[in-house]
């Protein structure tokens, strides 16, 4: 749940910030993400690569809860529920990574504390 | 993602199935828009089958709570759960907007043990 929608903001943040300047002419040139998953024991590491505008994740503040924001919580979701790295060019990379408990390793640890 | 306004005498029922997000949301917004210009008393927002809600859902949510209120009536917030639920409480919203059902639980207490 917590991959989902991190990377799920990570994901609109590109489209609605990253490409919002692109004429759209032809579908071809609206913008692409390209979308890599790795996986091993515990660990999972997602990494978005785009061509649009980059920004500096650490002048972006943290919301004002106070004030009940509308918007600009993004990133905060991102990084809430997922390590997040960031590095502006050609292409952008944003690097999503979160380790976890597996299912099944837990499960024998409980069965072998009973 | 599905929506179904009903007015009622009194209160008007805003119910909000399947995902809430970016793409979603824009299929939401001018009935949210006719709904705030109605000045309605009470709104009753029935999320029981929301499955998802992304940053952009959680805008027009509140959106919708602070114009509300602002026209001073009144925002009631149900049946949160599962993924909707974590991301409120995750943004705090669960302290302001939520009905007594979904907020985040108080601090432990000893608990009173029953006896038979």
């Amino acid at each position: 749940m917590q991959v989902v929608s991190a990377v799920g903001e990570a994901f609109n943040n590109i489209v609605l910030h990253g490409y919002a300047n692109r004429r759209v002419q032809a579908r071809e040139q609206i913008g692409s993400v390209d979308l890599r998953i790795q996986t091993r024991r515990g660990h999972i590491r997602i990494e978005l690569r785009d061509w649009g505008s980059g920004f500096d994740p650490t002048t972006v503040p943290p919301p004002a809860f106070d004030t009940l924001p509308e918007s600009g919580l993004g990133l905060f979701i991102m990084q809430s529920f997922m390590e997040m790295a960031y590095r502006p060019g050609r292409p952008n990379l944003l690097t999503l990574s979160k380790r976890y408990v597996e299912r099944s390793s837990a499960v024998r640890k409980s069965e072998g504390a009973t | 993602m599905r929506f179904e306004i009903k007015a009622a005498t009194g209160v008007t029922h805003l119910a909000i199935e399947g995902e809430l997000d970016a793409v979603s949301v824009s299929e939401l917004r001018p009935d949210l828009e006719k709904l705030v210009k109605g000045r309605p008393t009470v709104v009753e927002v029935d999320l029981s089958s929301l499955r998802m809600v992304d940053s952009s859902g959680i805008g027009a949510l509140v959106s919708l709570y602070k114009r509300v209120r602002a026209q001073g009536g009144s925002v009631v917030i149900k049946g949160l759960r599962d993924q909707p639920l974590a991301i409120f409480r995750l943004l705090r919203l669960d302290r302001v907007m939520l009905g007594a059902d979904t907020r985040s639980p108080p601090p432990a207490h000893k608990q009173s043990k029953s006896r038979h």
